[in-house]
């Protein structure tokens, strides 16, 4: 019997995938820039299912590479020959608990489908990637993603109070505290599992905190005529005090390709770079906030401040800032996406770097980001078919990776090093950091199975000493 | 005519190994995809069978793959999953990139019917929609089956067998009352497509559109010579017959002196906006078929337009689900709203997840049954759910595709085209 015939007999026939016809949809996640072909694809549809699928390919000693909806922008879901496990079957809400604020999902579901579903008890779940209409919940916890509203929420390790975990042999442990009753003894294993991208293990279900809806919500759109004047009054908004509930940041190439989608949210097309500021929080004083911001905003050069409070208007302004990322497919074939870290005060600095990097290698940096975080998405169209532009593409945005981490920051904020930044990792690490993180890695996944070839390179892990006795 | 009733050959356009497909030359479309996934909880068939295989984003990578001779274009997969596509366009109002994916998917069907003929009843079905003269004599055998309970009665044999004379069954009408239109005609003249199965099996809701436009203030006229509209025909990917109906429906509509051209059937209406896309390579037939395309309009669009007048009550519950192509291909949202909105104490429960396909799309249904039932499974579900006993959607292949899920469903619940609604709250004035 080979390995598909026993996975065919646990999910059945038409969930595994064998041909490579067929193989080739799961080539690459949202960074189309690799392509990394599976042996094989199999789809489980509920936890017992998967765990079955485990301990099968642990009892091959097969690698595998968990996969929710392959909108990662890493590459971190791709499993080079060997067996891809999705998860996107796996969609049930088990259960939403409005009383203790919690939800029990499988790691399926759709990250939005979850504020969905919890909406009818004022609740929301918090952290919002801008792919939050398409990822899933598993492959948020695997990257440990943000979002713009990360800014005052907290990203996904803060609101998963408990996971389900089958590791690599087949063992089921339980990490955290899924009844949300107080803090699990011990190490916070939990903390060690979210963002470790696949690598040690699978969840089966999550338990995740759900967030109150908050009584008002004002978004702010600041229209400013320089880039510097924007990113100076994003430090001018946190010094002052106020916490937004998120500080977003367009250049005028981003704002361009958004006005000209389905998602055009009436950005004004002239400006150099808008803000996108929301408050949010009780009803009394929150219009203190707005005023703040907006005095900020103009003091700080804005040619223009609009105040959207009615939900429509708003979710307008959000629709176009959260589908930015797919609208530059509009200016060129193929697109390069950043993920980088720098100290907030340093922004107006590296935003001119990354604008003289771009002009010196003549390519078109689109800049559009979590502001109030520090954490940049400089984004470059191109074509690939066009070898003088690839490489003039790749040699800015090393550059660009460089001056990050130069100006002390680092080079990812939410979307993982997965395959892209695996090459970065030993200019930000020593040996015997990387070394460390390859020792955790051990305590999950000894045989190194679970998404091989990710997050720290290979030659970085000393000697894999699994069952090591002490003394 | 020669029209013989013997099952048509397959439909094998021109095959030319050196010559680019018609997908090679749509390749820049391809590339517009950033691979970003927000179109795949828009798609039906993948939230029915969760393989990315059957997603917008992954048929894309196949389509790309044919292209670039990855994979064969005679790869059984690459088949299988294109054709299993409903056409439903709701990734495209999902898509921050403007990926044309409707016309990908149409120019990829053209490509590989070279290769791969449809299933038999596909092609009888395109075959007698392109002879106006056998459809009409057709139709007139479905009526026939339908107005006498044959059609109710073989509806219950089981699963595929039954569903299409589910179909033909749920299209029947009480007496509609008769009303005649108060107005003098103030506003502009409009033609009216007939539509193959409009005038075919829902007469009644021919007439009742054309009262409630002439109640509105728009002048009528006929058109003589008009044919199907080739939107069967291009979506299974036999384009040269769409070309060759569109032509003919572009000389019958230049012929009538009308503004306007009233289409209640949102499939129809979509392809003939699209003329223009159609025809965009042939110099000759270009500017004509784009001009043609211009003067279309849903007739939900005429009447939001005008206001629409008022009508008299109807207390009834209702729900709207939304016809794919007038959602999705034409961007039409509200004015079935308004329309529906003109009558008074008519309760609107709104349905969750309109703007997803029912599972009809044209002769999908008949093709590819498994993947359709699934799709319309959730769909009479979102339905139950509303306690609505009537659902509004203004398309005849939504219209008879839910009426025949309802029926088989046992529900009580029908569904109505939007225009059916308004007739009779304008007819109950006269009481």
């Amino acid at each position: 019997m080979t390995l598909a015939d026993t996975l065919r007999a646990i999910v059945g026939e038409t969930h595994v995938l064998v041909r490579p016809a067929e193989l080739i949809v799961y080539e690459s996640d949202g960074l189309p820039g690799y392509h990394r072909r599976p042996s094989l694809a199999v789809f489980p549809a509920d936890a017992d299912e998967a765990l079955r699928v485990v301990r099968a390919l642990a009892a091959e000693g097969v690698s595998f590479v968990p996969r929710g909806a392959g909108t990662g922008l890493s590459g971190g879901a791709l499993a080079d020959g060997t067996v891809l496990l999705g998860l996107q079957r796996m969609r049930k809400i088990l259960e939403i608990d409005p009383v203790r604020r919690v939800a029990r999902v499988e790691p399926g579901v759709v990250n939005v489908s979850l504020t969905k579903a919890a909406a009818p008890f004022s609740l929301h779940y918090a952290p919002d990637p801008s792919s939050q209409t398409a990822c899933t919940l598993g492959g948020n916890l695997a990257e440990n993603a943000g979002g713009p509203h990360c800014l005052k929420y907290g990203v996904t390790l803060n609101h998963v109070v408990g996971a389900v975990v089958a590791l690599p042999d087949g063992e089921v442990v339980t990490l955290g505290d899924p009844h949300g009753t107080g803090d699990a003894a011990g190490y916070d294993l939990l903390g060690a599992f979210v963002g470790s991208e696949g690598c040690f293990g699978v969840a089966l279900e999550l338990t995740v905190k759900l967030t109150p809806n908050p009584e008002r919500v004002v978004t702010l759109l600041a229209d400013f005529t320089s880039i510097n004047d924007a990113a100076e009054t994003v430090s001018a908004i946190i010094a002052a005090g106020v916490l937004p509930a998120a500080l977003e940041m367009m250049d005028q190439a981003t704002i361009g390709a958004v006005e000209s989608s389905i998602y055009a949210a009436g950005y004004p097309t002239d400006a150099a770079a808008i803000l996108l500021v929301e408050v949010d929080g009780a009803a009394a004083g929150l219009d203190d906030d707005v005023q703040a911001v907006d005095r900020l905003c103009r003091a700080h050069g804005a040619r223009d401040v609009r105040i959207a409070t009615e939900p429509a208007a708003r979710a307008k302004l959000w629709q176009g800032r959260k589908k930015a990322f797919g609208a530059m497919g509009r200016l060129a074939p193929h697109l390069v996406v950043q993920d980088a870290v720098v100290p907030r005060t340093k922004l107006t600095a590296l935003l001119a770097q990354i604008a003289e990097i771009g002009g010196r290698h003549r390519v078109r940096v689109c800049n559009v980001f979590h502001a109030g975080d520090g954490n940049l998405h400089p984004n470059i169209a191109y074509d690939a078919g066009d070898a003088d532009e690839s490489a003039r593409v790749h040699l800015a945005m090393k550059e660009i990776m460089q001056a990050c981490i130069d100006a002390g920051g680092t080079i990812t904020g939410e979307h993982g090093v997965g395959l892209d930044k695996l090459a970065y990792m030993d200019s930000l690490f020593t040996a015997d950091t990387l070394d460390a993180m390859c020792r955790l890695r051990d305590v999950f996944d000894p045989e190194r199975r679970a998404n091989p070839g990710k997050v720290v390179p290979v030659r970085f892990c000393r000697e894999q000493r699994p069952h090591k006795s002490a003394g | 005519m020669t029209a013989s009733l013997i099952v048509p050959p397959p439909i094998v356009p021109p095959r030319h190994a050196t010559c680019p497909t018609p997908l090679t030359l749509a390749r820049a479309g391809l590339d517009s995809c950033v691979h970003c996934g927000f179109c795949l909880q828009a798609c039906p068939t993948y939230l029915a069978l969760a393989d990315e295989n059957d997603s917008p984003r992954g048929r894309l990578v196949l389509m790309r793959a044919v292209v670039e001779g990855t994979v064969a274009l005679d790869d059984p997969d690459v088949a299988t999953h294109l054709s299993r596509c409903l056409g439903c366009r709701g990734c495209e109002s999902a898509c921050p990139s403007g990926v044309p994916y409707g016309h990908l998917l149409e120019k990829a069907r053209e490509t590989l019917a070279a290769l791969r003929p449809l299933p038999v009843q596909a092609r009888v079905i395109l075959w007698a929609f392109a002879r106006p003269a056998l459809l009409r004599v057709a139709l007139w055998f479905g009526r026939m089956a339908r107005d006498s309970g044959i059609a109710a009665e073989l509806a219950r044999l089981p699963g595929a067998l039954g569903f299409p004379f589910a179909m033909l069954a749920s299209t029947v009408r009480d007496a509609t009352p008769a009303w005649t239109p108060r107005t003098t005609p103030t506003r502009a003249r409009v033609a009216t497509l007939d539509g193959c199965v409009m005038e075919g099996l829902f007469t009644e809701v021919n007439r009742a559109t054309e009262r409630v436009l002439c109640e509105n203030g728009y002048d009528l006229c006929r058109t003589p010579g008009q044919q199907c509209c080739g939107a069967l025909h291009v979506h299974a990917g036999d384009a040269a017959t769409a070309r060759r109906l569109a032509k003919a429906n572009i000389v019958a509509f230049e012929a009538v002196d009308a503004e306007y051209i009233a289409v209640n059937s949102a499939g129809c209406g979509a392809m003939m906006k699209d003329y223009g896309h159609l025809l965009a390579d042939e110099p000759e037939w270009r500017h004509r078929a784009a001009a043609l395309s211009a003067r279309v309009r849903d007739a939900s669009e005429l009447l939001a337009d005008a206001g629409p007048r008022v009508g008299a009550p109807l207390a009834r519950r209702i729900t709207y689900d939304a016809p794919c192509h007038l959602e999705h291909a034409q961007r039409i949202t509200t004015p079935p709203l308004q329309l529906l909105a003109a009558i008074p104490s008519l309760e609107h429960v709104p349905l969750t997840d309109r703007e997803q396909c029912c599972g009809s799309a044209g002769i999908f249904n008949l093709i590819e049954p498994d993947v359709s039932q699934r799709v319309l499974g959730a769909k009479l579900e979102q339905i139950a759910a509303t306690g609505a006993p009537v659902v509004a959607t203004g398309n005849p292949g939504c219209l008879m595709h839910i009426g025949a899920g309802l029926l088989l469903a046992g529900s009580g619940a029908t569904a109505r085209h939007p225009i059916e609604l308004l007739d009779e709250s304008y007819a109950r004035r006269e009481r």
